[in-house]
């Protein structure tokens, strides 16, 4: 009776420690691992079948279906240019030049990864729908009130930024931790 | 401690082990859940569902694009190769990709390899009886799994654009061929 005991204890001890294990290294990190640049992370393995085993489980969970690096880079940022949680209460500025690709998207999601319930229906920024200036920078408002074109609504939670490079160019896909992406600034927090 | 760990290391070792092989089967069980969780709500295989375009109100694949179209076609090889037709709009960002069923991307074609209107895509596994082209520009493309996802992505460059592109998305198709015998 009492090595059944034991057995079972050990049973379910190693299936417990076994089950945190994966959720602090698959399910619980969105931006563990890869490349960092600035406070953005991309993972050049994405979509790829010589991806290791635990990025190819962290991108299932966090976005599946995500193209390889020659088709598409993807970037991911959790923090502000201070080091601080993006946190839907905020307000943030995405600030910056044209990124190197084809065509490139700023989106925010919440703690889940799903799209930010808003009124006006407004998840992202876009190189086509985003307005510039004589120079050529950009200036995105994430949260708060409505800034014009130039603007994502956020929730109160965790959130997350993606930014998206299809048919990235030799700037990003020859230095993904050196290209100049849009800075994320804190405005302010309550 | 030392004595305490003497007389249960076969069971601190047994419960190591058990931890182990937990954690590296649900690393190696999670992408292949992931993707027939993916797949499920895409209807019956070899068939095209278009999703249109993502909004907060879908809870379906984590991290979609709001700037996309997407249609997909969830493929079965077993009953034979699967003949993918789709319309090319060389005004903005489109893709055809697939995906196996640990999810890895092992196909992608843009419009910007495409010189024509159209291309065609015939997905298939080794050793299956080969089935004819008809498009001028098509691919043969071998799937490493039997089951898995294709997906085709169009950019919304400019909402005014948003109606001519549904109408071209709408004219992909994905259907099981039979080769001849």
């Amino acid at each position: 009776m009492k090595l059944v005991f034991k057995l079972a204890a050990a049973l379910l001890a190693g299936t417990f420690l076994g089950l945190f294990l994966t959720f602090i290294t698959v399910v619980r990190p969105l931006t563990s691992g890869g490349i960092a640049n600035g406070t953005w992370r991309t993972n050049l393995a994405n979509g790829n079948a010589a991806a290791d085993p635990y990025t190819r489980a962290r991108v299932a969970l966090h976005g599946p279906l995500a193209l390889n690096r020659s088709e598409t880079i993807y970037y991911t940022a959790t923090l502000d240019s201070d080091g601080e949680r993006l946190d839907g209460r905020c307000i943030y500025q995405v600030s910056g030049h044209d990124p190197d690709a084809r065509w490139w998207s700023i989106t925010a999601y919440g703690p889940k990864g799903h799209l930010i319930r808003n009124p006006a229906s407004r998840y992202s920024v876009s190189k086509t729908s985003i307005a510039r200036d004589a120079n050529g920078e950009f200036t995105v408002r994430v949260g708060g009130t409505e800034a014009g074109a130039n603007w994502i609504p956020l929730t109160p939670g965790r959130i997350s930024l993606n930014l998206r490079l299809y048919n990235p160019g030799p700037l990003v896909s020859l230095d993904p931790a050196h290209a100049t992406l849009p800075a994320i600034t804190r405005v302010t927090c309550p | 401690m030392s004595e305490y760990l003497r007389q249960r290391w076969r069971w601190i070792g047994l419960t190591m082990l058990v931890a182990l092989l937990v954690h590296l089967g649900t690393v190696y069980a999670i992408p292949r859940i992931v993707m027939g969780r993916v797949m499920r709500p895409m209807g019956p295989p070899n068939t095209i569902r278009f999703g249109g375009r993502p909004s907060a109100g879908q809870r379906g694949v984590a991290r979609p694009s709001p700037d996309m179209l997407y249609a997909s076609c969830r493929f079965d090889l077993s009953k034979g190769p699967l003949l993918i037709t789709a319309s090319v709009p060389h005004s903005t960002y489109w893709s055809v990709s697939a995906f196996d069923s640990a999810t890895n991307n092992f196909f992608v074609r843009n419009d910007r390899q495409v010189t024509g209107d159209s291309l065609e895509v015939i997905l298939m596994r080794h050793g299956q009886p080969q089935t004819p082209v008809t498009a001028p520009e098509h691919a043969i493309v071998f799937a490493p799994t039997r089951t898995g996802v294709v997906l085709f992505r169009t950019v919304i460059d400019d909402e005014k654009n948003l109606p001519a592109l549904t109408a071209l998305l709408h004219q992909d198709r994905c259907k099981t061929t039979t080769p001849p015998r």
